[in-house]
């Protein structure tokens, strides 16, 4: 494990923010923490990241580095009135590196900026903010990435650049990633593993399919002449536009799908609808 | 610690409001100067009236040792307030901003961050009283002249004009002492408030407060000698007739220790603060 943590509490004031938390990421590895506002998902990666201290437990961290893990809380904050080089510049400065064009260059590149924009960061867009706030996490090459509600602001074709950008940073860089987000349908695609967090505590933790299976009561199936079919006659179904909500176990889907099929029902897409009040059930 | 007081250097200078706060501190010269130019005169043949008719006084008295005695007066609360806004500003805007967090997710020592701004804070109010000093002496001697000065502290005392340039000197530099501490008690405010507005009216208040209690008399050795408010105008002293050079070293000796202490608790207190 390259980020473990033990029985984290935190309090503020009569708040118990966080109550016996432990989590764990290995390397190469993307950890999704799901939970409603309030959750304690913040606290919990601003522990993690060293900004605030647990009123008990531990972190550790599984790294020699000088900087063994870079994050970003809630959303990047970045010096407005610099360019994108100069707060790399800055931030690369103060932990240290000596930061060339070069080196700008190339870290712009790796995270899809572009390197000829020299007006001030105040004038990017969120995704682009987001971008810059992960280069700069990524100074000092961390071992492990945090990073708190990425995709909060970010348009659809924003969010799927840094689903990306992040899976490509565990996949190649080996880098433990523990990611939160409210967003199920975004975790679902890249977290490997989940962890269900809610008034403070973790409900649920398991692969990110068992976790979604758990907690999925129907499947949305879409295709064309979906309102011919007459196996879906025996289920209970709704039937709008081109597009079929079933209510069916994860167990019998498959069957499913393999009996529109032979109906030459032609599909194109099946997806899982989460009842989030399942999710967040202890 | 050296990068960390490059990154601070950087940062002010590449803020737009560091060169608003030079533009205020030249504006204020330049309406002195205009007022000093469209009045003063006037007003100065009215109060030496009657002195001019026993004294003879070398040149104009309104002259450009008058005047840059006047901008340097605006030591006792124009630049202090000016140093405030700005010096706690930079720590304020780190935390309204949220880069202080950004800061702090690097492997950077809380207490050398917080040392570094300190330092730049020194270096930025020493620069802003050259400044001062450099365009006062500039523009009061290339408009008014050079001449006999003239100052009203206890009674009227004059001084040679050679002579006026160097207390000037020597006051813009006891000055800089005091201005340090106005800029390191502002930003151990900022340590402590984090919010910009209260601050700024906290810093103002305490400016206020520290120039009322200047004027009163406690009647209690300790208080009316070493009270830092007792020390803040030190540079005044250089234009007693005789300079109590003395009582001048022990005052920023004595102040410079308050400063450093105020320093000290705003590092101890940033370091054990959560910054999340």
């Amino acid at each position: 494990m390259i980020i473990t943590s033990y029985n984290l509490s935190k309090s503020y004031k009569s708040v118990k923010a966080l109550k016996n938390v432990s989590i764990s990421c290995k390397k190469g590895e993307i950890l999704g923490v799901i939970g409603a506002n309030g959750s304690g998902k913040s606290t919990l990666f601003k522990i993690l990241l060293g900004v605030l201290k647990p009123d008990t437990g531990l972190v550790t961290i599984s790294s020699k580095k000088t900087k063994p893990i870079g994050g970003i809380i809630e959303k990047p904050a970045l010096y407005e009135y610099l360019n994108a080089h100069e707060n790399l510049k800055v931030f690369g400065r103060i932990q240290g590196l000596k930061i060339t064009d070069k080196f700008v260059i190339n870290s712009l590149k790796k995270v899809g900026l572009p390197i000829d924009r020299k007006d001030p960061v105040k004038n990017f867009s969120m995704g682009m903010k987001q971008r810059l706030g992960i280069a700069i996490a990524l100074l000092n090459n961390p071992e492990c990435l945090v990073l708190d509600e990425p995709f909060s602001g970010l348009d659809p074709m924003g969010i799927s650049s840094l689903n990306t950008l992040i899976t490509t940073l565990a996949e190649e860089q080996k880098l433990g990633i523990l990611i939160s987000s409210h967003i199920l349908g975004e975790l679902n695609k890249i977290c490997h593993r989940l962890t269900v967090l809610k008034n403070g505590e973790i409900i649920k933790s398991g692969t990110t399919k068992d976790i979604i299976n758990e907690s999925t009561i129907a499947y949305n199936i879409s295709a064309a002449n979906i309102s011919t079919s007459e196996v879906l006659k025996s289920y209970d179904v709704t039937i709008k536009n081109h597009q079929a909500t079933v209510i069916v176990a994860f167990e019998d889907i498959s069957e499913l799908l393999q009996k529109l099929h032979n109906e030459n029902i032609a599909i194109t897409s099946c997806t899982p609808e989460v009842n989030m009040n399942k999710l967040f059930e202890n | 610690m050296k990068n960390l007081i490059f990154a601070e250097v950087y940062k002010l200078f590449k803020q737009g409001k560091t060169y608003y706060a030079l533009g205020a501190i030249f504006l204020i010269e330049i309406i002195i100067l205009f007022s000093a130019y469209s009045q003063g005169q006037d007003a100065l043949d009215m109060i030496l009236d009657n002195l001019k008719q026993s004294f003879y006084f070398e040149g104009n008295l309104l002259n450009g040792n008058l005047l840059s005695y006047l901008i340097l007066n605006t030591l006792w609360f124009h630049l202090p307030l000016i140093l405030i806004v700005i010096i706690s500003g930079t720590l304020t805007s780190e935390y309204k901003d949220r880069t202080l967090l950004s800061v702090m997710l690097q492997p950077v020592a809380k207490w050398k961050f917080i040392l570094s701004k300190y330092i730049v804070a020194i270096l930025f109010t020493f620069l802003i009283v050259l400044f001062l000093a450099v365009t006062t002496f500039i523009l009061a001697y290339s408009i008014f002249g050079d001449g006999d000065l003239i100052v009203y502290l206890n009674g009227l005392s004059f001084f040679e004009s050679s002579d006026a340039f160097n207390r000037i000197l020597w006051a813009f530099g006891f000055g800089a002492i005091s201005m340090i501490f106005f800029s390191v008690v502002s930003l151990t405010l900022a340590v402590i408030l984090e919010e910009p507005t209260k601050t700024w009216i906290a810093g103002a208040f305490f400016l206020i407060i520290s120039n009322l209690l200047a004027k009163v008399n406690f009647k209690n050795y300790l208080l009316d000698n070493w009270l830092y408010v007792k020390l803040n105008d030190t540079w005044q002293y250089l234009f007693h007739f005789n300079i109590p050079w003395n009582k001048i070293y022990l005052n920023t000796t004595v102040l410079s220790l308050y400063t450093i202490v105020t320093v000290f608790i705003g590092v101890i207190i940033f370091t054990k603060k959560d910054v999340g």
